[in-house]
Order: C-alpha cells, then sequence, then structure tokens
C-alpha cells in the first residue's frame, strides 16, 4: 500500500534543473533510502516534498492530498514531518519547548497547557529528558540531531523525512542514532532518509532510491540496486564500470 | 491555581485599582498632573504593548506605528470633531480602520515571494509617510489645515476632561496588555515565537504563519489606533506634522528595547520608565538635555541588560525591591525630593540600576544537576 506517490516532479534553480521529473513511490511502513552523488537533488526532494520549496511541475498523492498545492504547514496536518540536516532549533526556548511547540500544531492541534504535559515523552523518547529544560545553546550536535528528531515526533507524523541525521556525529554517535531510526520506525512511522555514508543507508532501508542529476536511476532492493551498473558509474564514474 | 488564573486575577486587581486613581488623587487634594502624568503613561503602554505583539512576539521590525496612531486620531478628529459623531462611536471605528489598514499592508508585505525583515521595516516606514501626504492632500481629512478637537463633548459619567482621559486611555491600555497576556500565554503566541526564531521551520511544523503574521500586525495596528483615536483630544490641535511625525514609532520602540522584547511586560515597563524620565527632565527644564540622557541611557543599557530591564529585574526582584522601598524610605524620612512623584522617579531610577549591576556567574540552571550537556559545555549563555 503506498504512502506517498509522486509523478514528474520538477524544480530548477535558474538553469540548473536539481529535480528533472521524479517519479517515487513511497510504500506504508518501509524505510526508503534516498542516496546519490553530491548535487544529485536528494535535499531538493525533501524540500520539495516537505513544502520548503514549491515544485514547478509534478503533482504528489499523500493520502488524497497533493502535496504540491499545500502549503508547508497545511502538509505538516496531512501527517508529513522532516528534519534539517544542520539543527535549527528555536532559540528561544528550551528543548522541552521546541518539542511542545510541535506538538501544539502538527498533525492536530493541542493547548499550550496540553503540550506542556506531553513534550516529555517524545523527550524521554529521544533521551534528552535531561536536558528539556536547558537553553538551546548548551545542547551538543547529538542532542540537537535527536532534538530535531523529538520535534518532528512531535507532530505525530504519517511519514517522516530524515536529512542527514548521521552527518557530523561520531561513530558512537552514529551508532546511537541507528539504533534511534530503527525504534521510530517501530513505533509504525513511515521513513524515508537520506544519507552520505552508502553502507549504514544500505544496512537500514528496506528499498532504495538513487538519483543522479536530478533523476531517479534506480529504485528497488538496497543490494541489488547497489550492484546496478548506472549506479556504480553514477558513483564512481565510468571507468569503474566493469572492475 | 493556573499561574495563568493568578494572572488574570492580578489584571483584575489592577483595573479595580487603577480605576479609582482619579476619584482619590481628587478627594486628597493632590496635584491634578498626577492623573495627566499617569494617561500619558497608559498612552505610551498602549502604543508599545501592541508594537511589541508585531515587532516582539513574530521577529518582524515595524516602523509603523505612527501610522497606526495617525489613522487612529485622525479617524476621531474627522468623525467625532468635523461630523459630530458621538465620541465614544467613532472611537471603535478608530481602531478597526487602524486594524484594517494593517490587515492590507500584511496583504502586500507577506503575501511577496521573497520576503524579508528589511523589506518588511522599510515598507512600514514608507506607510507613514503616504498617509501624511494623502492627509495634507484631502482637505476631507486635513488639507493642511488641521482639526481642532477641543470642543468635542464627551459623555458626562466619563468625568471632567482628565478624569475621561484617564478612564478611557486606562481601558485602552488594560485591553492591550491583557491581550498581549493572552496570546502570550497560548498556541497562537507560541506559534509567533517561532515565526520570530525560523519562520520556515515554524511553518513546517505546522504554524500557519500567513494567518498569524496578519493577525499580530492587525492587532499591533487596532490597539495602536485606538489610542491614536482617543489622543486626538489631548492633542487638542491635529496637525500632519504633529500625528505622522518619526516620534510616535521611536519612542515605541526605544521603550520596548529597553523593557525587553521577549516577555508581554517588557514594554509597559520601558514606556513608564522612559515617559517618567523625560516627563521629569522637562519638568526640570532639561528639555534640551533630554534626548541625549534618554540615547546616552538606553545604549549603556541595550548594552549590559540585553534581555530588557523587566527580565532582568524579574530575576532579581529581591534585590530590586530593596532597593526601592529603601530608597523611597530614605528620600520620605529625610525629605530629599521635592514632591512625590520626584521620590517616585528617582526610587525607581536606582531600582533599574540595580539591572545594570554585573552579576558573578552563575551556573543558569541550578536546579538540573546532573546534566551531561553542561560539563560537557564550556560555553555559557550571555
Amino acid at each position: 500500500m503506498s504512502s506517498l506517490t509522486g509523478t514528474g516532479i520538477a524544480k530548477h534553480f535558474g538553469g540548473i534543473k536539481a529535480l528533472d521529473g521524479v517519479d517515487i513511490v513511497i510504500t506504508e511502513g518501509e524505510i526508503l533510502g534516498l542516496v546519490g552523488p553530491n548535487g544529485s537533488g536528494k535535499s531538493t526532494l525533501i524540500n520539495v516534498l516537505s513544502g520548503y520549496y514549491r515544485a514547478d511541475a509534478g503533482r504528489t498523492v499523500f493520502d488524497g492530498d497533493d502535496l504540491l498545492r499545500l502549503g508547508p504547514h497545511e502538509i505538516a496536518a496531512a501527517g508529513l514531518a522532516r528534519t534539517f540536516q544542520i539543527p535549527r532549533p528555536f532559540r528561544t526556548m528550551t528543548a522541552r519547548e521546541n518539542v511542545a511547540l510541535s506538538y501544539m500544531f502538527g498533525q492536530r492541534r493541542h493547548s499550550l497547557a496540553q503540550a506542556r504535559q506531553a513534550a516529555d515523552q517524545w523527550l524521554e523518547f529521544t533521551d534528552l529528558a535531561n536536558v528539556g529544560e536547558l537553553p538551546i545553546d548548551q545542547l551538543t550536535l547529538h542532542q540537537l540531531k535527536f532534538l530535531e528528531l523529538a520535534r518532528a515526533l512531535a507532530t505525530e507524523p504519517k511519514l517522516l523525512l530524515l536529512d542527514e541525521v548521521l552527518a557530523g556525529l561520531n561513530p558512537t554517535e552514529v551508532e546511537e542514532s541507528i539504533g534511534m531510526i530503527q525504534r521510530i520506525h517501530a513505533q509504525g512511522v513511515t521513513l524515508v532518509i537520506v544519507e552520505h555514508l552508502v553502507r549504514v543507508v544500505t544496512a537500514l532501508s528496506t528499498s532504495l532510491i538513487v538519483l543522479n542529476q536530478g533523476r531517479v536511476i534506480a529504485h528497488g532492493d538496497p543490494e541489488v540496486v547497489m550492484q546496478e551498473p548506472e549506479v556504480v558509474r553514477a558513483y564512481l564514474g565510468s571507468r569503474w564500470e566493469h572492475a | 491555581m493556573t499561574s495563568r488564573t493568578k494572572s488574570l486575577i492580578g489584571f483584575g486587581v489592577v483595573a479595580v485599582v487603577l480605576n479609582l486613581v482619579p476619584t482619590v488623587v481628587e478627594s486628597l487634594d493632590a496635584p491634578s498632573f498626577y492623573v495627566t502624568f499617569m494617561f500619558t503613561a497608559f498612552f505610551w503602554i498602549s502604543q508599545s504593548v501592541s508594537w511589541n505583539i508585531l515587532t516582539g512576539y513574530t521577529g518582524y521590525f515595524s516602523f509603523g506605528q505612527g501610522a497606526w496612531f495617525g489613522i487612529g486620531v485622525y479617524t476621531t478628529g474627522i468623525l467625532a470633531a468635523k461630523h459630530g459623531w458621538p465620541f465614544l462611536l467613532a472611537l471603535p471605528v478608530a481602531g478597526v480602520l487602524a486594524g484594517l489598514g494593517g490587515l492590507l499592508l500584511g496583504m502586500i508585505v507577506f503575501r511577496l515571494r521573497k520576503q524579508s525583515g528589511e523589506i518588511f521595516a522599510l515598507t512600514t516606514l514608507a506607510v507613514a509617510f503616504v498617509l501624511a501626504s494623502v492627509a495634507r492632500l484631502y482637505s476631507f481629512i486635513d488639507g493642511g489645515r488641521g482639526i481642532f478637537m477641543t470642543g468635542t463633548p464627551l459623555p458626562a459619567f466619563l468625568g471632567d476632561f482628565r478624569t475621561a482621559m484617564f478612564r478611557m486611555t486606562f481601558v485602552v491600555a488594560f485591553l492591550t496588555l491583557l491581550t498581549a497576556f493572552l496570546l502570550y500565554e497560548s498556541r497562537i503566541g507560541w506559534g509567533m515565537f517561532a515565526i520570530r526564531d525560523d519562520e520556515p521551520v515554524a511553518h513546517g511544523l505546522g504554524v500557519p504563519v500567513f494567518r498569524y503574521k496578519m493577525l499580530a500586525l492587525g492587532t499591533n495596528a487596532f490597539f495602536g489606533g485606538l489610542m491614536g483615536g482617543v489622543w486626538s483630544l489631548q492633542i487638542g490641535f491635529v496637525t500632519v506634522e504633529d500625528v505622522f511625525n518619526i516620534r510616535v514609532p521611536l519612542f515605541v520602540i526605544l521603550m520596548s528595547v529597553l523593557g525587553g522584547l521577549r516577555h508581554w511586560m517588557g514594554p509597559a515597563f520601558g514606556a513608564v520608565i522612559i515617559y517618567a524620565l523625560t516627563d521629569r527632565l522637562n519638568s526640570a527644564g532639561l528639555e534640551d538635555l533630554n534626548q541625549v540622557i534618554i540615547g546616552g541611557l538606553l545604549i549603556i543599557l541595550v548594552l549590559a541588560v540585553r534581555e530588557g530591564i523587566y527580565l532582568r529585574l524579574r530575576a532579581r526582584w529581591k534585590p530590586a525591591l530593596a532597593v526601592f522601598v529603601l530608597a523611597i524610605g530614605v528620600w520620605t524620612v529625610f525629605d530629599l525630593g521635592s514632591s512625590l512623584i520626584w521620590d517616585f522617579f528617582y526610587a525607581s531610577l536606582l531600582t533599574v540600576a540595580v539591572a545594570l549591576v554585573p552579576l558573578k556567574r552563575q551556573p543558569d540552571t541550578a536546579a538540573s544537576p546532573a546534566s551531561e550537556a553542561m560539563a560537557a559545555s564550556d560555553r555559557s549563555p550571555p
């Protein structure tokens, strides 16, 4: 059962076609890995799906809504959330207030009083309970990345887009984050993960989409997809095709 | 009882007490300028608190306060003085027209593809200029002749002129503060804070940013205009030059920044301090030095107390209160001041000075002990 179907998604910046007619199917309950060389359009795709950029063409059906016609807040209400590669917390709020805010809005509306109560559950889930009352500038990068997750989860999404959750973390933190991603998935959230560490994505995801120069060049089982000649060529150049 | 309920009770008590002030002043045979002092303070409180609902809450810096104020002044001026409307009927129209003006501006600037704080700020500045020219050009507004407000009849139940001004400014200031407080303690207000911190992220988390920015701007303009509507009476002779100048937007910014943009009370606090300061300096015959002193004080305070003196003093409320009580006591016992208002003024200045005392560095969150983040973090917030 598909959760999200996108067809012909296009986005250009000036003369550069960042997305050049992307077709994408996200199946409910999967972890979809999104990989590709630098500049292949992974982050642009996340930005378009979450409404952060407005697509130039295409159609994205998510639970019956055409996402490309909705504003970001309506997309959030439809049950789609995202995280940012470089954490962007609300800096005048504590970690707890950040989470409370997204619970107040998000998919359903809740009052401030409800949100203050409810924030704890996501702070605990992401191991941030002990830093909940601290000002944001006292959190480490690792904690800020988890706060991005907590805040996205507090919107109660059906589909969560994770943009480079692992970037910039040390090996221990990467292990912890992988565990966290698996726990989020176990809660029944469909995930799309964008990641540079191909090894990690291949291990985590249930299916994989490879983008190159704004186009989907492969989609399928991770192990199989990574062997495909076009994927190898995209990553390593044609010289290695037969290596 | 929640803190919100407590605050609402506090609002009620303050309302009842302050409403009695003109009567008490009269029965004590105290100088009536106390009443004038207070209603002028209410004027500035309302202007800066309403400005803060837009700029402090959503982060969109506005120079437009003069425009909303001016729409209000001219609305009651035209309707009540020129067309003989009952003043209290013209007054809500002043607020509504200014509010609609704000919404119209919002429809334009908040719909732009490329939005930025600079564009917003400059646009708000331009609005007052445009309105000033329009008022000067068309004789049904002003046409360069000005409007005499002095004969405007007021309903008898409001009392004499001073008392009437007190009551009307008080009600408007009260409603402004109440609105600011209710927003501050609500989902909508928090949505606005999120817009201030990072608008795209707030939008993506589900905050309807356009609607909230419109709401903030509309509320700001409405109260600015409502108080402007009252204030036309105090101006007496309304002219374009007196109304659409930089004074209102500038003072509102100074007051709010001084008091602090991060709390609903901050701008009210700053308004009282700056107004009291200008008033005392003027009455001491220092009009010329006025701006120098206020400018200097502002620079010092803004650099030293970035969060605004309201939050700083609240964090140090014990020493602040002690200094205030002590100062009032010393001034009264040794009879240093010439009047109650001077005693009060000196005591307030000393109290504000408490905010300036640099404090030895403390752990910011003594309440949360075993936090690895604190151990790991060598930064401490400003």
